[in-house]
């Protein structure tokens, strides 16, 4: 009984999940814009709605498990809200197959020394950082997402903007 | 940070506890370890069912599989704790009647650890017990708690019951799945929440009650 369980789940578990991005969805990818600290404040500034920014990595393990997530923010409130991702600690090639692999369509920009985390005092990968309009920190979010949690956020980001 | 996760954890262990010491009556041996689990096994099966659904593969990314916040399918792990329960039981169906309402009262220990993970609040409300969030000045249900409560009372309705072939057990369900479903409204949500699975317990659970003495017989079976 137990082998079988197991064999049915082995099964489940291999048809749900997606296979890696391959080379050619990286290839046709442009990089990804480097950025530093100032030029993302000003990029921020510019901004005249609610921004959630969310710092990921191709090497981060809870990064795989909140994209999907923010893919679904993004299609539920990217009218209302600025989406920006911040890949850190990484390179392009690997960071282009991750965007690949989760098809997460906002715009992202490459931080390698993690001057944007550091500038506003995040810790660790994955960070999420929610701005107010203009470019101003409201909160921060140090690991990993949940749907409450960003769901709640999100909400106070649009109290604010109402 | 995750560890507030494992004391929300431990505070529905000691509810759990707590219901097999206020509810003794045949209650088969180790009750609370095999609630353990059985939360186990359902945190198990919910986390691979909802990286299947992310697309994320287990099998290349094992050890996504650890990071329970990331998500886990409430109707997967569900079902996984109860037939986690029943195999650690040897499949005796009638000892679910007895375990019911320690389980219940766990759940109700599950959301009152909303405390410990400063994650206890929902929709907007303007209602004096209301609060905020640190840092905000909007005021908020506390519908983690509203659950607690709810599920403590849920426990307490289920140990009154007859004790006949599941239907301790299918009212506990169902009761269950109705507290989800009445308090998901006030929680904040990007896909409403899975209501599908909190009707569906709500359905079997209600099914399982009025079948399971029938289908034993005109009187039921007890657990012994």
């Amino acid at each position: 009984m137990l082998k079988r369980s197991l064999v049915l789940m082995l099964i489940l578990v291999a048809c749900g999940g997606t296979a890696a991005a391959g080379p050619d969805d990286v290839r046709g990818r442009p990089d990804l814009p480097p950025t530093t600290a100032d030029e993302f404040e000003a990029h921020l500034g510019g901004i005249d709605r609610p921004a959630v920014v969310n710092v990921w990595a191709s090497w981060c393990l809870p990064c795989r498990s909140e994209a999907p997530l923010l893919n679904q923010a993004f299609a539920q409130y990217g009218s209302q809200i600025e989406f920006i991702g911040v890949d850190v600690q990484d390179n392009q090639t690997d960071a282009k197959a991750f965007l690949a692999e989760f098809g997460l369509e906002f715009d992202h920009f490459f931080d390698r020394d993690r001057e944007v985390v550091n500038f506003y005092a995040g810790i660790g990968t994955p960070v999420t950082f929610f701005f107010a309009p203009n470019g101003e920190l409201f909160k921060t979010h140090n690991g990993i997402l949940d749907e409450r949690t960003l769901a709640l956020n999100i909400d106070e980001l649009l109290q604010l903007g109402s | 940070m995750e560890f507030t996760l494992l004391w929300a954890a431990l505070t529905a262990i000691g509810f759990s506890w707590v219901g097999t010491r206020l509810w003794t009556d045949r209650l088969a041996d180790h009750p609370t370890d095999r609630m353990i689990g059985a939360a186990v096994g359902g945190l198990v099966v919910g986390r691979l069912v909802a990286m299947a659904l992310q697309g994320i593969n287990p099998l290349i990314h094992p050890f996504d599989i650890l990071i329970v916040r990331g998500g886990v399918h409430t109707g997967a792990a569900s079902v996984g704790a109860i037939v986690t329960y029943l195999w650690a039981d040897k499949w005796r169906i009638a000892d679910l009647d007895a375990t019911a309402p320690a389980a219940v009262l766990g759940l109700a220990g599950w959301h009152a650890g909303c405390l410990w993970r400063g994650a206890c609040l929902g929709t907007a409300s303007g209602l004096p017990w209301a609060w905020a969030e640190p840092g905000s000045a909007v005021t908020r249900h506390p519908v983690e708690l509203y659950a607690a409560a709810a599920l403590i009372v849920a426990a307490w309705l289920v140990s009154r019951l007859p004790w006949r072939l599941l239907t301790r057990a299918g009212a506990a369900l169902a009761l269950v799945g109705l507290v989800r479903l009445l308090t998901e409204p006030m929680r904040p949500s990007l896909t409403g929440g899975p209501v599908g699975w909190y009707l569906a317990a709500v359905v079997l659970g209600g099914l399982a009650a009025w079948l399971g003495p029938r289908l034993a017989g005109e009187r039921g079976t007890a657990p012994t």
